[in-house]
């Protein structure tokens, strides 16, 4: 594979300007046309490979494409040492145990990278955060006091990452999940695990109600802002000007009935925040533009010394050429993004609708 | 595995129900990734096979500057087997098969056109079922052919093998066609690749042990499996050509 670009930008400082620009306008207006709510297409298809509990395939437009496939194993579960009273019985949490992180391993998989290279290792520990987040999937995988699944998640990026791969991956992965079936358990408490194996009778590890609404595995949405316009899944160019990058991860989760009485008839999701990572926005490498007032060339006058030049471009008005973002992210900037993800009617709503579209087989 | 493989020479019919020089269903796309100058995705049974191809481009000719430079990557996915295994990319296995494949499209493809520059093919493995190398293959040949790389003909692979084990003396022994893996693991077997519908074999691989005489019957039954691929595969890109007409996509 030809080496990646995908983390070099090969933007003038007058190009970087010039989209910058044109995202901080309100509204903002994106390079494709996208309103900044909008997803770019995408093709998605499920169930494609018979050798594995569940697995899923998903093309976006720009021609990027992944795959993942779930196997699950039983594993016998590591003997732990439990608190012993005078009489020498165990007593053992009936909760205690019941899920462990070390049952899912999750790896990611880009082509023309290593496996330890930083990309793929932290896109992985990314995904199985929001994953792991609240201890509930894990539970899922539990058999008996003995045994337990153990869930091995493969994601393979087939192509260069052309932006940011993340809710590309993000995406597979969930309907991967979905998709994942167990073969039913026939054998009862502590024995060893007996299962039926007629996988017509095959239990979903994220069974499905009729109702609408039941817990799905979580989803990992990428949010971008440049100068407090906020932008949902962001392409390669916008990104090279982005001035906060966060992910964000959400989960659904099936509602009671009882709550359903509570709580106002409006609200349609149960949708749970997971987990929030900022990433580092590749707009920190760019080069930054040089005003007219320094450059020689438009009559300017260069700075002597480094410090100097620096000290002028501290001083530069806003917006005048284009300087790569400096300082992190601001608390209400990051509250207003995941408001924008999580409030009622807002993205992750709108992507679980998406997803609920997609035929599940 | 244990397998029976006794039982054929009763109903002459294999574990499957083939007959001996019988092929399994092959069903292949081309141009399925856009972002690619080449791409195919080839199934052999349940062996599927993805394979995408970058270039010609620029840079390269390190080892030979008035030609091309082919590079070959072969990703095995986890999830491709019976059980989840990782194959890394050191493997014995995966590194040999990868320079098979390069030695033999650098012979096939008109390389001497493109001085200096590279020829990428990557391969994903999504699922094995035997005959894993003629998979990939046939697989990188329509990608090849998608990318428009000029080459001499069609490299088109399968495998065969051969009924009685290396003891047992019968010389009755049919030689199979196109092995899934539990017959791969059973029985001796080689993999064989034959330049367009020619006799010409271009790749000969073969990692067990049989008898010498049964050798030529072996041969012989996978230079033919390799002209029926070859029908198959030319039916695959006609109709993409076609396909390619009738959408005005040119």
């Amino acid at each position: 594979m030809p080496s990646s670009m995908s983390q070099q930008i090969l933007l003038s400082p007058a190009e970087l300007s010039y989209l910058h620009t044109s995202l901080s306008s309100s509204p903002p207006i994106r390079p494709d046309g996208r309103s900044s709510t909008q997803f770019r297409p995408l093709i998605a298809e499920t169930d494609i490979l018979p050798g594995t509990n569940g697995s899923a395939r998903i093309c976006f437009a720009d021609g990027t494409e992944a795959i993942v496939g779930v196997k699950a194993e039983v594993e016998k579960s590591r003997a732990r040492y439990t608190h012993a009273d005078e009489d020498g019985e165990g007593i053992v949490e009936e909760d205690e145990g019941r899920g462990l992180n070390e049952w899912v391993e999750l790896c990611v998989e880009i082509p023309g990278m290593r496996d330890d290279d930083s990309m793929p290792v932290f896109l992985a520990a990314m995904m199985s955060e929001a994953l792991l987040a609240d201890g509930e999937f894990t539970r899922r995988l539990y058999i008996n006091r003995r045994f337990h699944w153990k869930l091995y998640l493969d994601i393979l990026l087939l192509s260069q990452p052309s932006s940011y791969p993340l809710p590309l991956l993000s995406l597979t992965t969930h309907l991967a999940l979905l998709l994942t079936k167990f073969p039913r358990l026939k054998s009862e408490k502590d024995e060893d695990p007996l299962f039926d194996d007629d996988w017509d009778a095959s239990v979903f590890l994220y069974p499905r109600s009729s109702t609408k609404s039941f817990d799905r595995p979580p989803v990992t949405l990428l949010v971008m802002s440049v100068n407090g316009n906020i932008m949902f899944d962001p392409s390669k160019e916008e990104l090279s000007v982005a001035e906060v990058v966060l992910a964000v991860s959400v989960g659904e989760r099936s509602r009671s009935e009882e709550g359903d009485m509570v709580i106002d008839s409006g609200k349609t999701r149960d949708l749970r925040l997971l987990a929030v990572r900022t990433i580092d926005p590749p707009s920190r490498l760019t080069h930054p533009g040089v005003p007219n007032a320094l450059n020689t060339a438009t009559g300017g006058s260069a700075a002597d010394t480094s410090e100097k030049a620096s000290g002028q471009r501290e001083t530069m008005a806003e917006g005048s050429v284009w300087q790569p973002p400096r300082g992190g992210a601001k608390r209400h900037q990051i509250a207003a993004m995941i408001q924008k993800v999580l409030e009622q009617g807002g993205v992750a709503e709108e992507v679980m609708a998406g997803l609920d579209g997609v035929d599940l087989g | 595995m244990p397998l029976d493989t006794s039982s054929y020479s009763l109903a002459l019919l294999r574990l499957d129900g083939r007959r001996w020089n019988e092929l399994r269903r092959i069903t292949a796309q081309i141009s399925t990734m856009p972002s690619a100058d080449g791409s195919s995705y080839l199934e052999m049974g349940n062996t599927k096979v993805l394979c995408t191809v970058t270039g010609p481009c620029e840079g390269g000719g390190t080892r030979d500057r008035d030609r091309a430079d082919i590079r070959v990557e072969l990703a095995i996915a986890g999830f491709s087997g019976v059980d989840r295994k990782r194959v890394g990319r050191g493997d014995k296995r995966v590194s040999e098969m990868v320079s098979t494949i390069q030695s033999t499209f650098a012979s096939t493809l008109f390389t001497n056109l493109y001085p200096q520059s590279t020829i990428h093919i990557s391969l994903h493995v999504l699922s094995q079922d035997g005959s894993l190398l003629a998979a990939l293959l046939n697989a990188s040949t329509l990608a090849l052919i998608d990318a428009g790389i000029p080459m001499r003909d069609y490299i088109t692979a399968s495998t065969a093998g051969s009924t009685s084990s290396y003891s047992s003396n019968d010389e009755s022994a049919d030689p199979l066609l196109d092995l899934n893996t539990s017959e791969e693991q059973e029985l001796p077997f080689l993999t064989v690749a034959t330049l367009g519908g020619s006799d010409q074999v271009s790749v000969l691989v073969m990692e067990t042990r049989v008898q010498a005489g049964r050798l030529e019957g072996m041969l012989a039954v996978g230079v033919d499996g390799c002209k029926q691929v070859r029908e198959i595969l030319d039916d695959v890109v006609r109709e993409h050509g076609k396909e390619v007409l009738k959408s005005g996509r040119l």
